[in-house]
């Protein structure tokens, strides 16, 4: 088993994509909490307070928000890495040869679920350093308070799983949809444009808005960070109850396509 | 340095949707002889290698290495390697690392990977990018990545494709050498006869997913005759037949001798009084035999399978 996870590992840093993507995680991190530090520091977001169209929170969602700015762009990342992990195997027909060495596939899935969750808990600490060195900087600077309690330590301990979640959710797409290609323009789609538009549409439907739209992942990504809220009247799980349905959903995504995978003739 | 087991196919079939790919097919694959397992594109080799390898799940019957199912080997690689296609690698990662990648899997040090770089003939192209890599380079670094485990049973698909007449003339020894040497199980898939006529000891031909015939290279072609041509070849079938040797005397007056000894021929014509205007041994065009198996429909090879 440590041998298939050491493999999975030496797959995804062989190829050229990691240190692309650990660019692109360590610059979003360190941007969006540099822009976030300055808007949410502006006139008119006082503790609590807020102003028409103005995101609201307190000092710890404040920080928090600075601190997770990167995460939305983050988890896309991890999304991608996600699907082309499986994606590439299945394009360069790759997943012959995983296969053979690892003929057991749950087992060779399930080592793949590791690695993900490895490289997805290291880009979360590279994103952070970025965030928090940029963040802390720039709050200090406005005047803010960087470290306002413990619960910031929370949110940063949670964005790493987070992103770990979302590489599986990536995972899971990039096994249900074939095309490498498709697979990322859905996934990505889905998550920053579909599920926004439907977490509006449901925000006229009280059933939906309070039962289903926060449980959808991106929503429930920012349940887990707790982040400052763009609509007051938005229903928000807590940071638990995030984390559960985002497990959930990667558990599901994943889940069914690893067991499609084992089930699959591979030609 | 591991010997090869015996690979044991038995009643394997696999329908898609209607169409069957591969027909209720029987063989065994020898340690220490090289097995040719031939057909025409389509015929169903590379589906029957991939069921072999636990890749593709049979609609009915077993594949067994040793006894055991690819899929419930103890170490994978250690007990079979196998080439499949010459491109099954990431363009984007080099040759070394696809094997570091694989070795990893199969719990392998990167020793054995350098040292197969070496052997295979790659090491200046170890650290180019795989989709740099010539058809031929592809070949070699699927052949090392099917050797890493030091395994007793090789399974390789089309590995002459894409090669240059030399890198042929290598593959050749070296698969020899595996198997005359190791005692290595290797079982090669080829849609050209003639490209591995001459490394091959045992054939399997199969046709529209059906086996066709089975048995010694040697056999393929039965046993060689002579041709004789002489003034009367009636009289020297007579003669001949009165020294116990069949003769046949074809459209062309030539007269086929089922012997190849020479020296009985040429006494038996020249005690007959009859002159010898040519004499030679000759074999079947194997090339000839191979597309009148593989060419007829299913029903047709079923009839002429033969099993030595």
């Amino acid at each position: 088993m440590s041998g298939a996870v050491r493999s999975e590992l030496l797959k995804f840093f062989t190829t050229r994509l990691w240190w692309g993507m650990a660019i692109g995680v360590f610059l979003s991190g360190a941007a969006f909490s540099l822009l976030f530090g300055i808007l949410l520091t502006s006139e008119g977001v006082d503790a609590g307070a807020g102003m028409g169209g103005m995101p609201t929170g307190d000092a710890v969602q404040v920080a928090n928000s600075v601190y997770t700015g990167g995460l939305a762009v983050g988890y896309l990342l991890m999304l991608t890495i996600g699907v082309i992990q499986i994606g590439s195997e299945y394009r360069h027909s790759t997943i012959s040869g995983t296969f053979l060495a690892g003929p057991r596939r749950v087992r060779t899935m399930l080592a793949k679920v590791l690695a993900l969750l490895v490289i997805g808990t290291g880009y979360g600490l590279l994103s952070l350093i970025g965030s928090v060195a940029v963040g802390a900087i720039t709050l200090n600077l406005r005047g803010a308070d960087a470290f306002p309690s413990t619960e910031v330590v929370r949110t940063l301990a949670l964005s790493l799983l987070v992103l770990g979640l979302w590489a599986l959710i990536g995972l899971g797409v990039g096994i249900l949809i074939p095309n490498q290609v498709a697979a990322l323009l859905i996934g990505v789609g889905v998550a920053w444009i579909v599920e926004p538009l439907l977490g509006l549409a449901m925000s006229a439907w009280d059933f939906g808005r309070e039962h289903i739209a926060p449980y959808l992942p991106s929503e429930a990504t920012n349940a887990v960070v707790n982040a400052v809220q763009n609509s007051p009247d938005s229903v928000r799980l807590s940071w638990w109850g995030g984390a559960l349905a985002l497990i959930a959903w990667a558990a599901a995504l994943s889940g069914v396509g690893i067991w499609r995978t084992v089930h699959r003739d591979v030609t | 340095m591991t010997v090869g087991a015996r690979l044991e196919i038995s009643g394997l079939t696999k329908r898609f949707g209607g169409f069957v790919a591969v027909d209720s097919l029987s063989f065994v694959v020898e340690p220490g002889r090289i097995t040719g397992f031939l057909g025409p594109n389509g015929a169903g080799k590379t589906t029957t290698l991939r069921m072999a390898l636990g890749l593709v799940r049979p609609t009915s019957g077993t594949v067994t290495i040793d006894g055991q199912a690819y899929a419930e080997l103890a170490d994978p690689l250690g007990s079979v390697g196998a080439a499949l296609e010459a491109t099954n690698f990431h363009p984007g990662r080099s040759g070394r690392d696809h094997l570091r990648v694989m070795a990893a899997a199969g719990g392998i040090g990167d020793r054995r990977v350098d040292e197969l770089l070496e052997l295979t003939g790659i090491p200046a192209f170890a650290r180019t990018r795989a989709g740099n890599y010539s058809m031929g380079m592809r070949q070699r670094l699927a052949l090392a990545t099917a050797l890493l485990g030091d395994p007793g049973v090789l399974i390789l698909d089309e590995p002459a494709n894409g090669l240059d007449p030399e890198g042929i003339r290598w593959l050749r020894g070296f698969l020899r050498h595996l198997s005359a040497d190791q005692g290595k199980t290797i079982l090669v898939s080829s849609h050209l006869l003639q490209e591995v006529a001459q490394t091959v000891d045992d054939v399997v031909i199969i046709a529209n997913g059906a086996l066709v015939r089975e048995g010694p290279m040697a056999d393929l072609g039965g046993a060689p005759t002579a041709l004789v041509r002489t003034r009367d070849p009636a009289a020297l079938a007579e003669a001949l037949a009165a020294a116990g040797v069949t003769a046949t005397v074809g459209l062309d007056g030539e007269l086929t001798v089922a012997s190849t000894d020479l020296t009985l021929i040429g006494d038996t014509a020249l005690s007959a009084g009859l002159p010898v205007w040519e004499l030679r041994t000759q074999r079947a065009d194997i090339e000839e035999l191979f597309l009148s198996l593989t060419e007829g429909n299913r029903n047709t090879g079923a009839t002429e399978r033969t099993v030595a």
